[in-house]
């Protein structure tokens, strides 16, 4: 009987784990088998080359550029999206007239597909007619046009900040559960104590939120490291490469380059690097949330 | 009520296996216009119509993903039997064993419906690949209204004329550009080559190196870097796509601009006051001048099932009648004689500018990777154009990356 107990959960998750192993696993071995091998522009392999392909991907001075660019885009967007949802979702939190209404406005965006975001954010941007640039000059803010995607120093910011607004609903989504999850009575008892509304935060929120902000972190670098379409449909990574990240860059080289081979190389090494980043961040988040 | 349901169901498997028994051809096409699928779709239907039990699937696919779409389905073995592709593709496709030889099929008066100079280019060793679908060239477009309030009389012929030109148009107005310059995507490259030829460069040399960074790269980029930093060309150039640049020619904005007959046909259709003529590409200072000429070819898969039916259906959309069709509502040159002969091309003003630039037409060197060349020149430029250094450099390293790929070191 207690035998039986023991297996029956394995068993109960078996045909879900095989599932996810066939969507999962069958793709990363044939990414492998594709990594070693010397494969031709439609993607059939013609035998296997070792670490070639690897080789060809460091040496490329693209590859790192558009590496670190990817640690500032992510990190620009994961941490910019945390910094405005976390008060939009204290507000939000908040009894007032119209929250409902506030609280839809917030989540509207995610109901539309990031590419359609994109392509509205590229007119937007768009030098001769952009509504940016209306916007501006009728602020008083520029007195001509900017060119925002003619150079990456504007193009790259914008693209950030794209992806911050559309990375907040999700994240605002979370936080919202996490606040509703907290008792009342922690802050009735906190105001006996006469705590400040700092002191309430600092001292309750905060440290009470902080699953949720990981959940937030893990889940958004994860989203962020590999998102395609902003920036494709602004920029496709240029002009000169100069906001190419790493998954437009794969992008280009597997299908319009036509280097398969590496291209299933280096999504490969996206992908281990994406896992360590991920176990590593979720290994110092539950050491400090223990101790 | 079950039994009914079960009776339903079987005669729905008996048709769909009838349909999997039928001459079934799956023809991808590129979306050059919102007309192409339509098109496609009437020609499939009035095809199934005269042979009985073939059934025609079309797919339509946008240009911008139909390389990576023909990849994915290649390398899965889930191609169709027909497909349109970039001529300057086809190399790849021949290569790699994919695209079928059509010789076999082509009788002497199949192949005389063609001009010659258009059905050339899918001929690799005496053996044709692919049919041209589209083909068409490039000219420079100008602006007539602005021309004459400039005091300009004709369009420039040479690139010297063209600059002196830009000047006078770009004077008339903080929002008018003397030269319209694309700067980004795809055929960035292309826009470079204009000027590039007309200074007597080629892309591959006779050592069979890139000419990229010889005298005549040179000369063109720095042509267009001192256009761009006078500010005769219009804002923001690494970021305008031949698109973008095209919307700036039809808003009247831009003076002169270089690109296909299909801008015609918008303008037509979109802005039928707008009074522009089409020129020659302008000459260099020894005379030499290129335009880029382009076909699309359609191929048959070598792992096709059904070959005769795929060809039937080609010798049928390559007839006088759909040929018309599809030419005019594009706005694509005529690549067959009998089309070119129709009243309605024949007596085009601006058909007969592009026809007349064909004689000195470059088409893409029929090169493997050539879409990797393109991406490296293409980068190369965008540098230049940002300003970012000078204009040797750039040029240099492009050419010392497309060299492997040409095969010279």
């Amino acid at each position: 009987m207690r035998r039986y107990d023991a297996i029956l959960p394995y068993l109960l998750l078996a045909p879900g784990l095989f599932l996810a192993a066939m969507i999962i696993l069958m793709p990363l071995w044939q990414l492998s088998v594709l990594s070693f091998s010397d494969v031709n522009r439609f993607g059939v392999p013609r035998g296997l080359t070792g670490w070639d392909n690897y080789a060809r991907i460091f040496a490329d001075p693209d590859f790192y550029r558009a590496f670190w660019r990817t640690v500032v885009w992510t990190v620009g967007i994961v941490g910019g999206t945390i910094l405005v949802a976390f008060p939009v979702a204290l507000i939000l939190n908040e009894d007032f007239a119209g929250r409902g209404v506030a609280r839809v406005i917030v989540m509207l965006p995610w109901a539309m597909s990031l590419t359609m975001m994109a392509i509205v954010w590229r007119w937007a941007l768009s030098g001769e007619s952009g509504m940016l640039n209306s916007a501006l000059i009728w602020a008083g803010v520029i007195e001509r046009n900017v060119q925002w995607l003619a150079h990456g120093q504007t193009a790259f910011p914008m693209q950030i900040m794209i992806g911050i607004l559309v990375s907040v609903p999700f994240t605002v989504t979370i936080f919202l559960g996490g606040l509703a999850s907290i008792p009342d009575d922690l802050y009735e008892a906190a105001r006996l104590e006469s705590a400040s509304a700092w002191q309430c935060f600092a001292e309750l929120t905060w440290p009470l939120m902080r699953p949720f902000v990981n959940i937030a972190v893990v889940l958004n670098t994860i989203y962020v490291f590999n998102s395609f379409p902003i920036i494709w449909v602004t920029t496709q990574g240029g002009p000169a490469n100069s906001t190419d990240i790493l998954v437009t860059y794969l992008y280009r080289l597997g299908f319009r380059i036509g280097r398969m081979g590496e291209a299933a190389a280096l999504s490969l090494l996206m992908f281990l690097f994406l896992l360590a980043l991920t176990a590593v961040y979720v290994a110092l988040a539950t050491r400090k949330g223990r101790a | 009520m079950t039994i009914n349901k079960l009776r339903l169901g079987a005669a729905a498997l008996a048709l769909t296996a009838a349909t999997a028994q039928a001459d079934t051809v799956r023809v991808t096409v590129a979306e050059y216009s919102s007309l192409t699928g339509p098109y496609f779709e009437d020609a499939a239907a009035a095809f199934e119509e005269a042979n009985p039990g073939t059934d025609i699937q079309i797919e339509v696919v946008p240009w911008d993903v139909m390389l990576q779409k023909l990849t994915t389905d290649i390398s899965a073995g889930a191609n169709a039997d027909l497909s349109i592709i970039g001529t300057r593709w086809l190399v790849d496709f021949v290569d790699e064993g994919i695209a079928a030889p059509l010789d076999d099929f082509m009788d002497d008066e199949f192949t005389g419906r063609f001009i010659d100079v258009f059905l050339s280019p899918s001929v690799f060793d005496g053996q044709t690949f692919g049919l041209p679908i589209a083909a068409s060239a490039r000219a420079m477009y100008y602006n007539a209204d602005l021309f004459e309030q400039a005091g300009l009389e004709s369009a420039p012929d040479t690139w010297e004329e063209l600059v002196e030109a830009a000047r006078a148009i770009d004077a008339l107005g903080d929002d008018i550009a003397g030269f319209g310059m694309q700067g980004a995507q795809i055929e960035t490259d292309v826009y470079f080559y204009y000027a590039f030829w007309a200074f007597g460069g080629e892309l591959v040399q006779e050592d069979g190196t890139s000419g990229l960074n010889t005298e005549a790269g040179i000369q063109a980029a720095q042509l267009y870097l001192d256009l761009l930093n006078e500010g005769l060309t219009q804002e923001g150039v690494t970021s305008m796509t031949r698109e973008d640049v095209q919307n700036l020619f039809k808003e009247g904005r831009v003076g002169m601009m270089i690109t296909a007959p299909f801008l015609a046909t918008q303008i037509r259709n979109e802005v039928p006051d707008l009074n522009f003529g089409v020129a020659a590409i302008p000459a260099g200072p020894d005379g030499d001048r290129g335009t880029y000429g382009v076909t699309d070819s359609i191929i048959m898969f070598e792992n096709s099932q059904n070959k005769d039916t795929a060809w039937a259906f080609l010798d049928f959309i390559f007839t006088t009648e759909w040929r018309a069709r599809f030419t005019g509502g594009e706005g694509f040159l005529p690549v067959q004689t009998a089309v070119a002969a129709m009243p309605e091309f024949a007596d085009d003003p601006v058909l007969a500018e592009f026809a007349a630039l064909l004689p000195e037409a470059r088409f893409a060197p029929v090169i493997a990777g050539w879409e990797e060349i393109a991406e490296r020149t293409s980068v190369a430029l965008q540098t230049i154009y940002l300003g970012q250094g000078d204009i040797e450099e750039p040029l240099t390293a492009a050419a010392a990356d497309i060299n492997p790929i040409l095969g010279a070191n």
